[in-house]
């Protein structure tokens, strides 16, 4: 399986095999050399805020418990007691000290120690030592300006270096200005199609805007920056298989309310000063942290996870969010541009999703599959920028990040373990 | 409330349905007053206070289930975004929609209760639509609908409508249709 899906994906001449969106046994090792070992995005800490806060989510299919302990601690377990493997916590946020499995009643404090075992005197005769109990802690957690991240592989690099230049390009997403960004709220959806197509979409696709996003864009619910002819920019990749979409730094790609258009030239010279002399080059609108976590500046502001759900299937679980410094009308501008543009209503969203099913749905046919996807355009037009710390397409519209992204996803996909990757 | 009243709203909700269904789009949208606001919310698991399965640290911190109304909506529009929507559907190029959704709208357990002014009325229904496209690609959005109707010109119109979808993470790939 290893060498074969080396083969799968040929990034030197743009080829994709569609085997890797389809088929159930590449899935599952997915599972495991992407999703058991990449650096995964949980929450952002303005959600879970106090001691005892907590929420579930997923890595990969995995249920995941994240907490801040009654000493501030933020934490992540698999969200499933170790006695039969019952879901332990089925509310989707909440406020709690302790966690009990509706099963049995196995008790776990919110830093995952078994403190409570029914009749463990009478059934057990106190031969259970609950110390080797607890719950299944995530190998590495760590936060990088407000957002958690996590992973199940003890040998994977740190965050930082994981993450790479791509900290700098998350910045233009989070931290804009002082104190970061808060979320205002959580969409969550089921969408009929494979995973990394809206990895790869968010992250590289500049070219569908034109087409696919044009009856939104001719409605004035976008600027449609993408789109525009005099609009430059480039396709960026930090390494690691990150990814985003470039404009110029004087192309406007924010949501097109008065609110947050005059918010955001009004900001502007803050932003610059925080972020750098890069800002002045380039202005990152879309992106995609290898693998699955993607984040949006252009018609909404959105940041959300492709959870994966089988070959055929992802769930979306998507966040607006505003610079916390922003004031209560442009958020509430942001809140209302986010539902309308990215939402599973959003006059953008709507039509991305029908692509990706139909582009997952046609791989179930055998001789559909033999088919290899282009992803060559701009082929070997694209180069390292010192500036920009990344590979950069000469072209503003390239599907250079797409072969870096299979490219890196070929690469874990054939690795035995980190040291190989 | 009058019968004769009662039979006028449920009769109003039904023409509305049907305009929907035969995708009459700007005739649905003169049923709405300039200033209607029209927002949809969905709903999210959280353990009632009387719950054993959490021990409750800080109960300020745990909201009422129901409480979601300053939350994320899926859809909260106003009059100039509904026509917005349905103009975009008009472009040729609104995918989710080519090919259109068949949809059968059918609205049960309508109430009628006296508003906040004598010009208006409350109005509670549950719906159950049904939506079939492309070759067999079928959705339920099943929930229920608070209302506010005002009376202009002597004619119904909705000035508020507040649609709970009773689904946690939606199953249905988008919400390219109207309630």
């Amino acid at each position: 399986m290893t060498a074969e899906t080396n083969r799968l994906v040929d990034s030197d001449n743009g080829l994709v095999s569609r085997r890797i969106f389809i088929e159930p046994e590449i899935y599952q090792q997915e599972l495991e050399r992407i999703f058991a070992r990449c650096w995964l995005f949980l929450c952002h800490e303005s959600q879970i805020p106090q001691p005892g806060d907590f929420l579930t989510t997923y890595m990969g299919e995995d249920p995941v418990l994240v907490m801040r302990d009654n000493a501030g601690q933020a934490r992540a377990f698999l969200n499933v007691c170790r006695h039969r493997g019952n879901r332990l916590c089925r509310a989707d946020t909440g406020n709690a000290a302790s966690f009990t499995c509706a099963y049995h009643g196995w008790t776990y404090r919110n830093d995952g120690r078994l403190v409570g075992v029914p009749y463990l005197k009478e059934f057990y005769r106190g031969e259970l030592n609950r110390e080797n109990w607890g719950l299944v802690p995530v190998a590495q957690l760590d936060g990088y300006k407000g957002l958690l991240f996590a992973t199940f592989d003890p040998q994977a690099p740190p965050l930082r270096e994981y993450l790479g230049e791509m900290a700098w390009y998350l910045d233009t997403f989070f931290d804009r200005r002082e104190g970061g960004i808060e979320v205002v709220g959580t969409h969550k959806w089921v969408m009929p199609c494979n995973w990394k197509f809206p990895a790869e979409n968010f992250g590289g696709d500049s070219y569908h805007v034109q087409w696919t996003h044009l009856s939104a864009i001719q409605t004035a619910f976008s600027t449609g920056v993408a789109t525009k002819p005099n609009s430059t920019g480039s396709m960026v990749s930090p390494g690691n298989g990150h990814i985003l979409i470039c404009v110029g730094p004087n192309d406007v790609g924010d949501p097109p309310v008065p609110e947050i258009l005059a918010y955001e030239q009004e900001i502007r010279p803050e932003v610059e000063q925080r972020l750098g002399a890069r800002a002045k080059l380039i202005n990152p609108i879309v992106g995609t942290m290898f693998p699955n976590f993607s984040m949006l500046r252009a018609t909404s502001r959105s940041f959300r996870v492709w959870h994966p759900r089988g070959p055929d299937k992802t769930e979306v679980w998507s966040w607006i969010f505003a610079d916390k410094a922003a004031p209560p009308h442009v958020k509430e501008a942001i809140r209302l541009a986010g539902v309308r543009g990215f939402s599973p209503s959003g006059t953008f969203e709507q039509d991305d999703m029908d692509n990706w099913q139909e582009c997952t749905r046609t791989c179930r046919g055998v001789v559909s599959r033999r088919m290899a996807l282009n992803t060559q355009m701009g082929l070997g037009h694209e180069r390292f920028d010192e500036d920009l710390g990344a590979s950069a397409s000469d072209l503003r519209i390239s599907e250079s990040n797409h072969r870096q992204f299979y490219r890196r996803w070929a690469r874990l996909m054939a690795a035995e373990s980190w040291a190989e990757v | 409330m009058g019968d004769e009243l009662i039979r006028e709203v449920e009769q109003f909700l039904y023409r509305e349905a049907r305009l929907l269904d035969e995708r009459r789009f700007h005739e649905w949208l003169e049923l709405f007053t300039d200033d209607v606001r029209y927002w949809m919310v969905t709903r999210s698991n959280l353990y009632p206070r009387s719950s054993k399965a959490i021990a409750i640290l800080n109960p300020g911190r745990n909201v009422d289930e129901d409480a979601n109304d300053d939350g994320l909506a899926i859809l909260d529009e106003t009059k100039k975004t509904l026509e917005g929507r349905v103009a975009r559907l008009e472009t040729g190029m609104a995918w989710a929609e080519d090919p259109p959704s068949r949809t059968r709208h059918l609205i049960a357990n309508v109430e009628v209760a006296p508003g906040a002014t004598p010009s208006e009325l409350g109005a509670y229904s549950n719906f159950i639509v049904y939506r079939s496209r492309s070759e067999t690609e079928q959705d339920y959005y099943v929930g229920t609908r608070r209302d506010t109707l005002r009376r202009v010109a002597g004619a119904l119109r909705i000035s508020s409508r507040k649609i709970t979808l009773d689904q946690n993470v939606l199953v249905a790939k988008n919400i390219s249709i109207f309630f």
